[in-house]
């Protein structure tokens, strides 16, 4: 009898409690986690899955999932409950996002989640969570040592000038995450290469004199300070050394293993005698910049070149960085900011002497489009993303790379160098096809429509553009969005509509604004062209794939009720840059030139037309208007979330069958749209989601690549 | 409802994807087409309907009609403008039919302007004569929903508190020409208590999302004609009218109907009050309405009298509106599967075969879902039952 009373009791608890809690407890894979919603999307459910074996492997993942279906509370909550779970496993979580306004979409979760926290277990919160967003709130790292989740920007972790300061002293067992990363080779490249313009060197030149005036003043007042310091570089840096092997440190790129065990060189060991030193570099330099025509040259050359001309060995060259730092240091110079230049140099002095491989070094006289203009630069040039971020994968035991395009998965390990134990995609469920992917490759005269270099200059096909915007402007409510492959493109196909007479027959529409190079002006745009499409009056907003709008602004709702992709954003391929980098990739990772570009033009063409779709309730017309969008070569690298949508029927479309599609669409999407009408398909509650067949149905979001 | 609306020839209609129908169909419940979704709302719609609800009867009605340059579009046959005016006609009429003691009145937006067609009254022949008129007018450049919105504000703003003002936009652009702030003028909207509903021609437009919501109206988009008469039919119930509104007892006359014949000597040709402001009808008339107040004379009815004001009806007039206040019991649904029973329905005697039957609580007959709608809809009767209490 008793165990029965307690049996029933039990179960009326249970459901006491079941009703009390709106919010959900989710078992996940044997681990309880909170989540702060009342209602979660399959999809979610299934990325946690994947992460919780990620997590369980400590292996590295890539994973995809489309933005606006709540990414980031996924992640934050199964990575709490499992550090809540297995505090030895992992101890800490490294959350690393790209802008500002991200890092703090991430912090708002994150408090919601800890909210829910403290009410469910009525226990004191001792979770300390802590946001790195700029510099005005940088704060000092005693607390991240003791801090379970860091969110800071990608560079305090990749860029080896910052990360040294930041994040240096993050525990093995941390889980990283890399949110947006679908830029994340060009991050890792950017943090590694180092541009020296001739302004650089004056800047250095200054430096270098300061540092001059500084040592001889101390000389004459504390002479036992720089004493100290030579003796202690005597010693060499065996510190550093121990630290990284006791695993204390992250290992800094530029700082490679084999200095540490040295002591630094003797020709360098005295103040007077580095600055020399540096005085002598800086002259070479200077030298170099002095040319008519461009040079390239790889790491040893340069190497080679410096040591016949001003005989610089390769040694000293290695510790520049190290030595300029104690130096730094020594001299308890407040202001690091001011020595940015003498830095930076210090910093290529000590990666080209260090890695032989990976990098390339051109010196241009002029910029290509002002090839009257003297101007030359230097430009020190990474081609290898995994240089950069080899020291987090080797470190830490779990690195999450993830963003609403990461297509084709296999391409990110390939090109970072890493193996992951989970590669996925997952797909948006939908109870109503919300997006409305379609490729224009006519227009109605049946000429083709594309951005190829040979026609785009012809008139019938900037006609056919402007005849597509026009179209569209008539029939898409509120606002539009349309991205050009570069500037110039732009601003030639405008003053083109504009001779033409389109451009005032589209203002009949909307009105229309212009993203610039300037951020200033492209943010007064970008206001106006939001009360534009708040308040009735439509607008348009011509921007450019990779410029700011294309990757840090959402058009949400009405901000973008359609994106117009105006030809294939490839990148400008007569950079040498490029050049350089597309040798590399084809000679060390076996990528083929022409598949690395289309990859890169298909996942900001993604990026572009995922602008306009940052939910389930939201709805946008993608066209993408190029005819060679409908190959297969470049369909199929779009995200699976897109591809899914895309069929046969939308392949290859003229402007009029185009508006048609739209219209109806548009019509559809206007239909009313209530909460209740997701439930159960695209949004779960706690029994929906346990139900038998739904897990069979959440086993098919994810794709394992 | 005598006729199917008629079907454009297949060539002229659009790019149709009939065969994107059945795929979702196919693949499943995760995708839900969207003509399941309408229809479920259909559905809730004609439940929800029946609560006690307090309705306001007396309304006045502003319908704008957008004439700009979008309204010439070829969608609807033969175009937005001429398929509009001829819905309305047919909305004014019902409006009449079902709202008798109330008023309309119709705006019309172009190249930035609003412009009265006609004044609020409550006789049909005048705006019916308006709409045929205009079908001849040219569509130019943009509209101005706030210019318009402003124009049926300064009448309605006069109104007795009693009454339910309401504004109905028929909105075929995408986009609007403002000389103001249109959110402040909403905000003056709400605090006048007009409700402005939106029904849209293309696509939803944010502005009209807000207008609606704010002021509490509803905002729907069009899928093709039928729909959109179906959509524009919905305004003809009168709203649900907000608790915060005064009630009132109103005066009415019922004036008789006094045939003079020509033999009676004594009966002299007058004229009616209502040819006061219009012409071209024969004014000298022998007979008609006259007001229990004030004896001035009208041919037709409801009208209020030009002399004291008075509203004057007919008892038939309101008993129309009456099945307002009593409407007949949501029918109680039952899946198929689970229905024992001859597999036919009481109404149209076709057979049953959609998901779910519709059984009436009082008789407990039988019907689809076809009937079920138009039975709620346009008969507000049960069929089945008026057949029982004649033979009882």
């Amino acid at each position: 009898m008793i165990p029965k009373l307690c049996y029933f009791l039990k179960l009326l608890v249970f459901i006491i409690l079941n009703n009390l809690i709106l919010k959900l407890k989710l078992n996940i894979d044997g681990l309880l986690v909170y989540f702060p919603y009342d209602y979660i999307y399959p999809e979610q459910y299934s990325y946690m899955l994947e992460l919780k074996r990620t997590l369980d492997a400590k292996g590295h993942g890539v994973l995809e999932m489309p933005s606006g279906t709540g990414k980031t509370i996924s992640l934050l909550s199964l990575i709490v409950a499992y550090q809540k779970a297995y505090p030895l496993e992992v101890t800490k979580l490294v959350y690393c996002s790209r802008t500002v306004p991200e890092i703090e979409k991430v912090v708002e979760e994150l408090r919601k989640l800890m909210d829910y926290y403290t009410k469910q277990t009525e226990a004191k919160n001792d979770f300390l969570a802590l946001a790195l967003s700029s510099r005005k709130n940088l704060c000092i790292h005693p607390e991240i040592l003791h801090a379970n989740i860091v969110v800071y920007s990608y560079h305090y972790l990749l860029d080896p000038k910052i990360a040294d300061l930041v994040s240096k002293e993050l525990a093995k067992k941390s889980v990283v995450v890399f949110d947006e990363a679908h830029n994340i080779d060009n991050v890792c490249i950017d943090s590694m290469s180092v541009n020296i313009t001739r302004r650089t060197l004056d800047r250095c030149q200054t430096n270098v004199e300061t540092l001059q005036n500084t040592i001889s003043r101390i000389k004459e007042t504390d002479a036992a300070k720089l004493r100290e310091e030579y003796s202690r570089l005597v010693e060499g840096l065996k510190e550093a050394n121990v630290a990284r092997e006791t695993d204390m440190y992250l290992s800094n790129p530029v700082l490679p293993d084999e200095i540490l065990q040295e002591a630094v060189p003797g020709s360098i060991r005295t103040a007077e005698h580095f600055v020399g030193f540096m005085k002598r570099f800086l002259e070479y330099l200077k030298a170099r910049l002095r040319i008519h025509h461009v040079v390239q040259e790889s790491a040893p050359q340069f190497l080679k070149d410096i040591y016949e001309k001003v005989c610089i060995d390769r040694k000293p060259l290695r510790f520049c960085a190290e030595r300029l730092r104690s130096l730094l240091r020594t001299l308890e110079i407040a202001d690091i900011a001011d020595f940015s230049a003498i830095t930076l140099i210090s910093h290529f002095a000590t990666l080209v002497s260090t890695y032989s491989k990976g990098f390339t070094i051109i010196i241009e006289p002029f910029e290509d489009r002002t090839p009257t203009i003297a101007n030359p630069v230097l430009h020190f040039s990474c081609m290898d993303p995994s240089i950069a971020i080899k020291p987090v994968f080797g470190r830490f035991q779990s690195v999450i790379i993830t963003s609403g395009t990461l297509s084709p998965l296999d391409i990110y390990p390939r090109i970072l160098d890493f193996r992951p134990v989970t590669v996925a995609s997952f797909t948006m469920t939908l109870a109503r096809t919300c997006l409305c992917p379609l490729i224009v490759g006519r227009g109605n005269d049946q000429v083709a429509m594309t951005s190829k270099f040979e026609t785009r200059e012809d008139f019938a096909v900037i006609r056919n553009y402007g005849n597509l915007l026009l179209e569209m402007s008539a029939i898409v409510p509120d606002g539009i969005v349309a991205f050009f492959t570069s500037y110039i493109y732009m601003e030639n196909i405008v003053a083109s509509w504009y001779e033409q007479g389109i451009l005032e027959n589209i203002q009949r529409n909307k009105l229309i604004f212009i993203e610039t190079q300037d951020a200033a002006e492209t943010s007064m745009a970008l206001e106006k062209y939001q009360e534009a499409c708040e308040n009735g009056r439509g607008a348009i907003l011509l921007s450019v794939a990779r410029g700011k709008v294309s990757e840090g602004i959402d058009f949400v709702h009405h901000y973008g009720r359609a994106v117009i992709m105006f030809g294939v954003p490839y990148v400008y391929t007569q950079s040498r840059i490029l050049k350089a980098r597309l040798e590399y990739l084809r000679d060390q990772f076996q990528i083929r030139e022409n598949d690395f570009l289309t990859f890169d033009a298909m996942r900001h063409a993604a990026q572009c037309v995922g602008r306009a779709i940052r939910g389930k309730t939201d709805y946008g017309l993608m066209i993408f208007a190029d005819k060679r969008y409908a190959r297969a070569d470049k369909r199929g690298k779009l995200p699976r979330w897109i591809q899914e949508h895309l069929t046969d029927g939308s392949l290859n479309l003229t402007i009029d069958e185009t508006v048609q599609l739209g219209k109806h669409f548009l019509r559809q999407m206007a239909q009313p749209f209530r909460q209740e009408d997701q439930l159960g398909l695209s949004l779960l509650t706690l029994e929906q989601l346990q139900s038998e067949d739904m897990l069979q149905k959440i086993a098919q979001i994810a794709q394992q690549a | 409802m005598d006729e199917e609306p008629e079907r454009a020839k297949r060539w002229e209609g659009g790019y149709e994807r009939t065969w994107e129908v059945l795929k979702e169909d196919e693949s499943g419940s995760l995708k839900a087409s969207v003509e399941d979704i309408l229809f479920q709302a259909k559905r809730k719609r004609v439940s929800e309907g029946h609560g006690q609800v307090r309705l306001g009867m007396m309304r006045h009605l502003f319908v704008i009609i957008d004439s700009s340059r979008s309204m010439e579009d070829q969608d609807l046959r033969p175009n937005r403008l001429t398929s509009t005016l001829k819905l309305m006609e047919f909305f004014v009429e019902e409006y009449f039919d079902q709202n008798p003691i109330s008023q309309i009145g119709i705006i019309t937006t172009k190249n930035k302007r609003a412009e009265k067609l006609t004044d609020l009254a409550g006789n049909p022949k005048k705006h019916l004569a308006a709409l045929k008129k205009a079908v001849d007018s040219t569509c130019v450049g943009e509209p101005s929903l706030y210019n318009s919105l402003n124009v049926a504000m300064q009448t309605l703003k006069h109104m007795p508190a009693h009454t339910s003002k309401e504004i109905l936009v028929i909105f075929s652009s995408l986009t609007t020409c403002d000389p103001a702030n249109i959110y402040e003028l909403i905000k003056t909207l709400n605090a006048l208590k007009i409700r402005v509903s939106v029904i849209g021609l293309s696509a939803e437009v944010r502005v009209c999302t807000i207008l609606t919501r704010e002021t509490g109206g509803s905002y729907n988009v069009i899928l093709d004609e039928s729909h959109f008469k179906e959509l524009l039919m919905l305004h003809v119930k009168p709203p649900p009218a907000s608790s915060s509104s005064e009630c009132s007892l109103i005066r009415m006359g019922f004036p008789q109907h006094v045939i003079a014949s020509m033999s009676d000597q004594d009966a002299k040709p007058s004229f009616s009050m209502s040819h006061l402001d219009s012409t071209g009808e024969p004014g000298l008339t022998l007979g008609g309405y006259y007001c229990p107040q004030c004896r001035a004379k009208y041919t037709e009815l409801p009208v209020e009298c030009k002399v004291c004001g008075l509203t004057l009806v007919s008892a038939p007039h309101l008993a129309r509106s009456f099945h307002h206040l009593f409407p007949l019991e949501a029918f109680q649904e039952t899946p198929l599967e689970e229905y024992e029973g001859e597999r036919f329905c009481e109404a149209c005697q076709g057979e049953l075969k959609d998901k779910s039957v519709f059984t009436c609580l009082a008789c407990k007959k039988v019907f689809c879902v076809e009937c079920d709608l138009f039975i709620h809809d346009t008969l507000h009767c049960c069929p089945g039952c008026m057949q029982t209490d004649r033979t009882s």
